[in-house]
């Protein structure tokens, strides 16, 4: 961290403090800061020029107000000394207008880190050095990458870059600051489509690729020129797309799309679902529900990941969580107000990084032995019941034919229910995309609803 | 495309509508031209002309097609009844002024939370950078203008206090307790905003608006044997209290009560392609998809929409008009002038069949040489930059019943609630999800269904709608438009409309 953030942290964390002391003289019990300060940088070049530049500085402060056992959450980015004192002046009695609720108490301190974090190495000093014309160069860089394409329609790609603060205090002796940077790359192409499509749009018909990373420090990020190739492979394989047919088979889900059915599978995995009765989870807890194939733990303490953090939003200390374990449901995202209500053990209420274990085999060897089916690169909508488990979602891909990719297909729809579809997973790849905070590798599963022409 | 929208959904080009108003009277026309008596919000936000003329100046001084200072502050309140205790409520104001100079297509933006002087300034400063030009003319005077009056309310939402939002949710969770005895969790959630605009422009318009919103949520939980199902509803619009009638309340209760209680007997309808019948109101979700994303002018202007190079043509039967219409009183979509200080209108996306025009913001406008335009320029908030966006998207009645539409399908479904939509803008691939269904056989309706993707091209869908009906009606709740990390409210609203075929994300057994 630079002497200039150790500075800014160091007036947020007195921010957070003094709107601590301001409600706990308007009459409130406890009371809990959080002061963030965010800027970021982002420049997007469209067909070789400079389309946009951006500068966001964003600064805030959240409270959150423990009085006479009631609870509310206030936040404001109008930071001006007496509006600030006027804004918990006027909550600390609109909290007391609440109907009490014993369960809701301030984090106990047992739950605090005991050491500082080391290790998370969530700042990159480079990051903040970046300047105009670097970011200008790797515009231009990620643009050649996909110039001299015969069918090119456009190119848009950016760059975006920021650091952001974060200071915590409380009324019952937390006190906690850390920083955060990051930078990314990201490119978006459009091409014209003449291939050999059947559909009757009556327009030009068009097929979109794109790529991108994001990381925490410079180091972790590709090369430009594999960003732009990917881009454009990605682009290519969608031309000449025609809808697939209606069929039950295999579904292979290459890693960036995978996230979404893993995303989906632990959406009801929060005690906030549980105490609703919005999960399936509680039923299948410490059974073997899912394929024992499947392992998915959340770490919140692994280094330069993009949701690391030392402590939670309630303060609660990071800690490792298995969430799934050789198939059977272990635990849930459980923070001390719903953790209270249903009895679950507290852990976090704040998922992180969810990681898949990978397996043993890279997707080109998967689709060799799968044989035949249909690979997912995108999804295309859809949703999940978290309730039921019901989903039902679009897809862009691929036909698998003889172990082999085939030709491209639109149109599709995979309907089921999460429950049997994990309970299906057969193979677990070795190719997790390292550039998003859930991280899955290739998922496969078999007997699978498609629905097509 | 940016990272925010790249984490969240992996890919770009990509639209989506979520969840989270009744036409109550003939749209009024927007007046941008009356003077305002005076402006109380400079005082609001601490300015005056001269720190918005110093602020003006720094911005274009590398040059300026047109540029502007948004000023917003928005106080967003939240009330929560869950399990029988109303004990759960936040608080949010956000405060700031986003900064934007324009030359040719290219776009300088900078925000700050920060509204001192020097804070502008350096903020003004890094937006721009984007230009390399001489200093723009600024204006003499930057004059005050009163605009339309959609959304009359008499009392803002800053005077309602708890005293009055506590009954209004407990009354709907006591109504929805006592509903049907299987029911076992609710949840009722009241969310009201006050929003404060301030628009600068360099042509030399100092506008204002105070905008108020507000949703009831209603979300429920039922038990019957092992079987747990849930649903939601929600009822929105630029209102204050007073909007929450008891018949209201009533009509969305009922709602998501047998909403939920329906799908114990649902089932999924088979797989693959079948006629569809979009049911009246939310269906409209398909015209938000498949159309109005695809009629943005951003993504034409640069030729990257599947609608690129079709205006003028024919896209549908002759009985089908599409609108998106910015000043219909109360609605959520509704803007008494857009975000750019344009008077918001009436668009006709599709006027008896052919495509006739896209949605405008001032650089779209100007690339396509308008010399006047619906406003359409909307943001999320002085965070981001202005984008081409809907309002209230609509199709108009057609010659059709209802009863003529369901009674023409052999086996087909027709598709009544829905969770959300996504379009890929470029190819015009979209998706919608349908919560609530019924299976059609022989001309009748015959079972529940539930859970169901559909997936489509928005214009060969466009081409397959064979009747449309003629019982229009907007949906009341409170839709969530996103498009590039950026969420604006918007309403929709059709008639039933029958497409002949669309493919049916259902299970065979």
């Amino acid at each position: 961290m630079s002497d200039h953030d150790t500075t800014a942290t160091d007036t947020l964390l007195k921010l957070a403090q003094q709107a601590v002391e301001m409600a706990r003289a308007a009459g409130a019990n406890d009371a809990w800061a959080t002061a963030v300060q965010d800027r970021s940088l982002s420049y997007a070049f469209r067909d070789g020029k400079p389309e946009t530049v951006s500068d966001s500085t964003k600064r805030g402060l959240e409270l959150k107000l423990y009085v006479d056992g009631r609870y509310g959450v206030y936040s404001t980015t109008d930071l001006r000394e007496a509006r600030l004192r006027d804004f918990i002046r006027e909550a600390v009695p609109l909290t007391r207008q609440l109907q009490a609720d014993p369960r809701r108490r301030i984090t106990p301190p047992e739950l605090f880190p005991t050491a500082p974090a080391e290790g998370l190495q969530l700042v990159d000093p480079r990051v903040a050095g970046l300047t105009r014309e670097q970011r200008l160069a790797w515009c231009r860089e990620l643009e050649a990458g996909v110039r001299g394409e015969p069918t090119l329609i456009s190119t848009i790609c950016s760059i975006e870059d920021g650091r952001k603060l974060v200071a915590d205090a409380s009324s019952n002796g937390f006190s906690g600051a850390y920083g955060k940077t990051s930078v990314g790359f990201f490119q978006q192409v459009s091409l014209r489509d003449a291939g050999p499509g059947e559909r009757e749009v009556g327009s030009e018909r068009r097929a979109e690729g794109e790529d991108g990373a994001a990381c925490l420090h410079l180091d972790d990020l590709p090369s430009t020129a594999r960003i732009g190739e990917q881009t454009l492979a990605r682009a290519r394989a969608r031309l000449g797309s025609r809808q697939g047919p209606t069929m039950k088979g295999t579904l292979v889900v290459e890693p960036r799309a995978a996230m979404r059915l893993v995303s989906d599978l632990l959406a009801p995995a929060k005690a906030g679902n549980v105490s609703q009765g919005q999960s399936f989870w509680p039923k299948l807890m410490e059974t073997q529900a899912f394929s024992g194939k499947l392992t998915i733990i959340d770490d919140p303490r692994r280094p330069r990941g993009l949701e690391s953090h030392p402590y939670d939003r309630e303060g609660i200390a990071a800690r490792r969580l298995t969430l799934i374990e050789r198939g059977v449901p272990k635990a849930v995202y459980a923070d001390t107000y719903y953790a209270a209500k249903t009895g679950l053990p507290v852990t976090t209420g704040d998922p992180s990084n969810q990681i898949v274990q990978p397996g043993e085999r890279a997707l080109a060897e998967i689709i060799r032995a799968v044989g035949d089916g249909v690979l997912v690169t995108a999804w295309a909508g859809g949703n999940a019941d978290p309730t039921t488990g019901e989903f039902s979602q679009g897809l862009n891909g691929h036909i698998i034919r003889g172990g082999e990719i085939a030709e491209p297909v639109v149109g599709m729809i995979v309907t089921g229910n999460l429950k049997t579809l994990f309970a299906s997973l057969v193979e677990v790849g070795n190719d997790p995309f390292p550039y998003f905070a859930l991280r899955t590798p290739t998922l496969v599963f078999e007997n699978v609803q498609f629905s097509g022409a | 495309m940016n990272r925010r929208h790249f984490l969240a959904t992996g890919t770009a080009g990509l639209a989506s509508l979520t969840l989270p108003t009744f036409l109550r009277a003939q749209p009024q026309a927007t007046d941008l031209t009356a003077p305002a008596p005076a402006n109380p919000f400079l005082d609001w936000f601490s300015i005056d002309e001269a720190a918005i003329r110093r602020v003006m100046t720094e911005l274009t001084a590398n040059g300026a097609d047109f540029a502007e200072l948004y000023f917003q502050h928005k106080r967003t309140n939240l009330i929560r009844m869950q399990d029988g205790l109303a004990s759960q409520a936040t608080s949010d104001i956000a405060q700031g002024v986003g900064l934007r100079v324009v030359v040719g297509d290219q776009t300088g933006f900078a925000f700050t939370e920060d509204l001192t002087p020097e804070s502008m300034l350096q903020a003004a400063r890094t937006a721009a950078t984007i230009a390399s030009g001489g200093r723009a003319t600024l204006p003499a005077h930057f004059d005050p203008r009163r605009q339309g009056d959609l959304y009359p309310i008499k009392r803002p939402w800053s005077e309602v206090g708890l005293d009055e939002k506590l009954p209004l949710i407990q009354k709907v969770e006591s109504r929805l307790r006592a509903a049907d005895p299987a029911i076992d969790k609710v949840t009722v959630q009241l969310t009201d905003t006050d929003e404060r605009v301030l628009i600068a422009t360099l042509d030399g318009r100092l506008l204002t608006d105070r905008r108020p919103s507000a949703l009831l949520g209603l979300m429920v939980t039922a038990k019957r044997g092992d079987q747990t199902q849930s649903n939601m509803v929600s009822l929105g619009a630029r209102d204050g209290i007073g909007f929450f009638t008891d018949a209201r309340l009533k009509a969305q209760v009922d709602e998501v009560v047998a909403r939920t209680l329906v799908l114990f007997d649902a089932r999924r309808p088979p797989a693959g392609e079948m006629p569809v019948v979009l049911a009246a109101g939310a269906s409209s979700v398909l015209l938000h998809e498949a159309i109005g994303h695809g009629m943005e002018a951003d993504f034409n202007r640069n030729g990257t929409s599947i609608y690129s190079d079709m205006i003028g043509k024919p896209v549908a039967a002759p009985f089908v008009t599409v609108v998106d219409q910015g000043n219909l009183p109360h609605e959520l979509g509704t803007l008494n002038m857009d975000d750019e200080g344009n008077a918001t209108g009436r668009a006709v996306l599709v006027d008896k069949g052919i495509l006739k025009s896209y949605l405008h913001d001032n650089i779209s406008a100007r690339h396509y040489g308008l010399r006047e335009h619906v406003g359409s320029g909307r943001r999320e908030s002085y965070r981001y930059p202005i984008m081409a966006r809907m309002t209230t998207t609509f199709m108009e009645n057609g010659p059709h019943s209802r009863d003529e539409i369901v009674a023409s399908i052999q086996h087909g479904i027709i598709a009544e609630t829905f969770t959300g939509g996504q379009v890929a803008i470029g190819p015009g691939d979209f998706t919608f999800y349908v919560k609530n269904g019924w299976l059609v056989e022989n001309g009748k309706i015959t079972a529940p269904i539930k859970d169901v993707n559909l997936i489509g091209n928005g214009p060969e869908v466009l081409k397959r709608i064979t009747m449309v009906a003629d019982d229009f009606k907007l949906d009341p709740g409170g839709w969530v438009c996103g498009k590039n990390g950026q969420s604006v409210p918007v309403s929709i609203g059709m008639p039933s409309a029958l497409v002949s075929r669309m493919t049916v994300g259902g299970e065979n057994v």
